[in-house]
């Protein structure tokens, strides 16, 4: 049993803050959040004057997968590879976690990378110690696409489809209208197996598809600009999920982002000049436009693309951008847990939820100086700054 | 014109209510309770926050190539024929236009420091430049703002891969020292070695003028800073140990390290050698070298007395933040804005030469500052009201951002 005490907790359920204990039971979880909780024989964290908030949850990320001289998530061989897996490709031993608990990410949806139109499964996995199979908390989490420059820069040096953006919008749609067909002749035979012939041949890219034309997973696409509208069309048509992410240029797509269709908006990472087509337009203001619109929207860190840090400076710059500080560190937390499918374990700070939970010295989407001082997973310690958070 | 009631926050440490006179773009006055004289454009500042606009001291912006040109080619500032090009001027790779297209003052930069990349072991030398407007010359605060040189594991990407040296970091320390030696020992019919007239007749006419050398010799007396960009503490005393020779008499080299990879708490020798360190961010990289970045450990140098800038990444994608990002970086660690806000604007100016021009909100110097609504080093919530760059307002609270 663990006690964090007195801190301004920030619970991230649509309660406003308040001070007080949450108690964080042996099996990781948190068993109580109020006020002068009784915890007898506890371990004591003294919060007091402090924030106290979820663990980060990082939406859009490739540590573990991708590093300076070698990356196992973009499989470059063919521009459809949706039986690939990130699952596979993650070393949960890789110092890009410990990272990313410094900066108070405590959960990443892990996926392959861009350079495939489609280009496999990804995972929602916890920072911290243990396997992948011990941190997992979502698989598969998503079917990762992409558009625009990306597949197009990598399939324009070997003269190979998608060269252009209508190449990538025919595979995408392609490859979905052939799930939905190996589905219906799946179905079929299921109905009616007495002709083995008409029974469809294993195809594991064509499975992974089914989860998302079945809405159980989205189609996490790599999208700016004007790309966005391609996507929210192909999602029209065959009536799936999407998130949009990196969403550059969002602001000028509000009427195609708050589709039915679309799940969420994971914008990011703003760490560029402007540069003319993708580059284009840098709207963090977009924040506060689709949240202000019912539109689910987060930040990421792309990491290691971008250093994990950038996460909170990136929701500090939508601050900027007259978003409410709170609702900003709700992108971080409670808004990328419903967007991952994940809110029942972590991104809010309720009992029965994973105890996930970091200690800063202010509210770190306000002020600039806000300094982590703790971060715990499953109940456990992952970080400390200081001796200031003892545990006795 | 007459900015009444705002905090002024001056650049070097002091903060505290004031009015300020601006005229003809410098500021004239800084007192309490100016009067209008008749006419004077008046602008009401209580409640803002008035900080000198951010300094970038190392970066590409205004510079055209691989991301921004219709036939996409080589960065403007990346001349990767030779390693060794001090005799270049970044001036010539400056674009006024690529540069205000960025819209900096939105961002609270007014001046930027624009240099050569760190792939050539000499680039060339630096320039200032204001961050809005269109011709080079006219933006242009300082050229020969100083040499850029680097002993970067880039250059071994640059060249090695290719076959051609430097393959290692032995050729680069070599010829770093080399290069310095042939500088010193330099003679033309024009130029004798000590620079003394006298001595051109005893010396008699020497070999055909080398321009490379006699950018060098600049170096050499001091007339430009040298700005190294090191990957690690190590690269720092190499560099250190070639050119102490000529940090002496006759000699008057100026040494400043750049990125500052890898510079922890206990490089306490930077400070007893009063070498600044211009620190560059890992905003936009996966680069290994630059995540070494130990803003813990420079903060603590910086209290013990180092002289630190902050800056942006050394990269063809440059972020608009990176000064403001870093500041707030090191608000996390030194939790006191009176050291962390020279970093960005005083600091920068005395290490790019344009300190009698800006970087501090002081009667003479160029109106070069920045209205908030809050303080940038407190909170996310400061929204900038008005930029002016040299008494010109750039950049107003609304005006839409450009797109391309």
């Amino acid at each position: 049993m663990h006690v964090i005490k007195n801190g301004t907790i920030y619970p991230m359920t649509g309660d406003a803050p308040f001070v007080g204990d949450i108690l964080v039971g042996d099996n990781g979880k948190i068993e109580a959040v109020g006020t002068d909780i009784p915890a007898p024989g506890a371990e004591v964290t003294d919060a007091s004057g402090y924030a106290v908030i979820p663990g980060f949850v990082d939406a859009h990320s490739h540590i573990g997968g991708v590093f300076m001289e070698s990356e196992d998530l973009n499989e470059l061989t063919k521009p459809l590879t949706p039986e690939a897996d990130s699952w596979y490709a993650i070393d949960p031993k890789s110092g890009q976690f410990d990272t990313a608990i410094s900066c108070g990410i405590t959960t990443s949806c892990l996926i392959p990378g861009s350079g495939n139109v489609v280009g496999g499964w990804g995972i929602v996995m916890k920072s911290g110690k243990g396997s992948v199979a011990d941190r997992v908390i979502k698989h598969p989490a998503c079917l990762k696409a992409a558009t625009g420059i990306n597949p197009k820069g990598v399939y324009s040096k070997k003269t190979q489809m998608p060269m252009t953006r209508m190449g990538i919008a025919f595979l995408l749609r392609d490859y979905l209208r052939q799930v939905k067909e190996y589905m219906e002749k799946k179905a079929a035979f299921e109905k009616d197996p007495s002709d083995p012939k008409k029974k469809p041949e294993f195809d594991l890219g064509l499975e992974h598809g089914i989860p998302v034309l079945e809405k159980k997973i989205p189609l996490k696409v790599h999208t700016y600009m004007h790309d966005m509208t391609t996507v929210v069309d192909i999602a029209r048509e065959f009536d799936i999920m999407v998130t949009i992410d990196h969403a550059q240029g969002a602001s000028d797509f509000y009427d195609d982002l708050t589709d039915e269709h679309v799940k969420g908006v994971v914008f990011g990472p703003i760490s560029a000049g402007l540069f003319p087509g993708e580059g284009g337009k840098i709207d963090y203001e977009c924040c506060k436009g689709l949240d202000d619109r019912g539109v689910l929207v987060t930040v990421m860190t792309d990491g290691p693309v971008t250093p994990e840090n950038l996460l909170i400076y990136q929701a500090g710059e939508a601050v900027r951008k007259g978003m409410d500080p709170i609702r900003a560190l709700g992108m971080i937390t409670c808004n990328a847990a419903k967007l991952l499918d994940v809110s029942d374990r972590v991104g809010s700070i309720e009992a029965g939820k994973d105890a996930d939970i970091q200690i800063y010295t202010a509210l770190p989407t306000q002020y600039v100086a806000a300094e982590l001082k703790m971060v715990m997973i499953d109940g456990k310690i992952a970080f400390n700054q200081d001796n200031r958070i003892s545990c006795k | 014109m007459l900015i009444k009631n705002g905090r002024i926050h001056d650049g070097k440490g002091k903060i505290f209510k004031s009015d300020l006179r601006i005229n003809e773009g410098i500021i004239t006055e800084i007192a309490e309770c100016l009067t209008p004289a008749d006419g004077e454009e008046c602008v009401d500042a209580a409640g803002l926050e008035i900080l000198p606009g951010f300094i970038q001291t190392l970066s590409f912006w205004g510079i055209n190539g691989s991301s921004t040109e219709i036939r996409p080619s080589s960065d403007d500032n990346d001349e990767l024929s030779d390693p060794i090009t001090p005799h270049l001027d970044v001036r010539y790779a400056f674009n006024g236009r690529a540069a205000t297209i960025q819209q900096l003052g939105a961002f609270g930069l007014t001046t930027v420091g624009v240099t050569p990349t760190d792939n050539n072991l000499f680039g060339g030398t630096m320039a200032v430049f204001e961050v809005d407007g269109v011709n080079p010359y006219k933006m242009c605060l300082k050229p020969y703002a100083g040499m850029k040189a680097s002993v970067c594991k880039k250059l071994k990407d640059s060249y090695g891969k290719r076959g051609v040296a430097p393959q290692t970091k032995m050729w680069i320390f070599s010829q770093l020292s080399e290069q310095l030696r042939l500088a010193a020992e330099y003679k033309t019919a024009d130029q004798p070695s000590d620079g003394k007239e006298e001595s051109k007749k005893e010396e008699g006419p020497g070999k055909p003028r080398d321009m490379k050398l006699e950018a060098l010799r600049r170096v050499l007396s001091g007339e430009l800073p040298l700005f190294v960009s090191i990957d690690n503490e190590q690269d720092a005393l190499h560099v250190l140990e070639i050119v102490k020779p000529y940090r002496s008499e006759p000699y008057a080299l100026k040494l400043i390290f750049c990125n500052g990879f890898g510079i922890g708490a206990d490089a306490s020798w930077l400070i007893e050698e009063n070498i600044p360190l211009v620190i560059r961010s890992a905003s936009m990289t996966m680069d290994d070298i630059a995540m070494e970045l130990d803003l813990r450990g420079v903060a603590s140098l910086a209290e013990k007395g180092l002289t630190v800038a902050l800056s942006g990444v050394d990269s063809s994608f440059q972020i608009r933040e990176d000064v403001l990002w870093l500041g707030i970086s090191m608000m996390k660690q030194l939790k006191d804005e009176s050291r962390v806000l020279p970093m960005m604007t005083s600091i920068p100016a005395k290490l790019l030469g344009v300190d009698d021009k800006t970087g501090s909100i002081e009667a003479g110097k160029r109106a070069d500052i920045v209205l908030w609504s809050a303080n940038p080093l407190e909170t996310y919530e400061a929204q900038i009201i008005t930029t002016y760059m040299g008494g010109k307002a750039i950049y107003r609270k609304g005006d839409e951002l450009r797109c391309m």
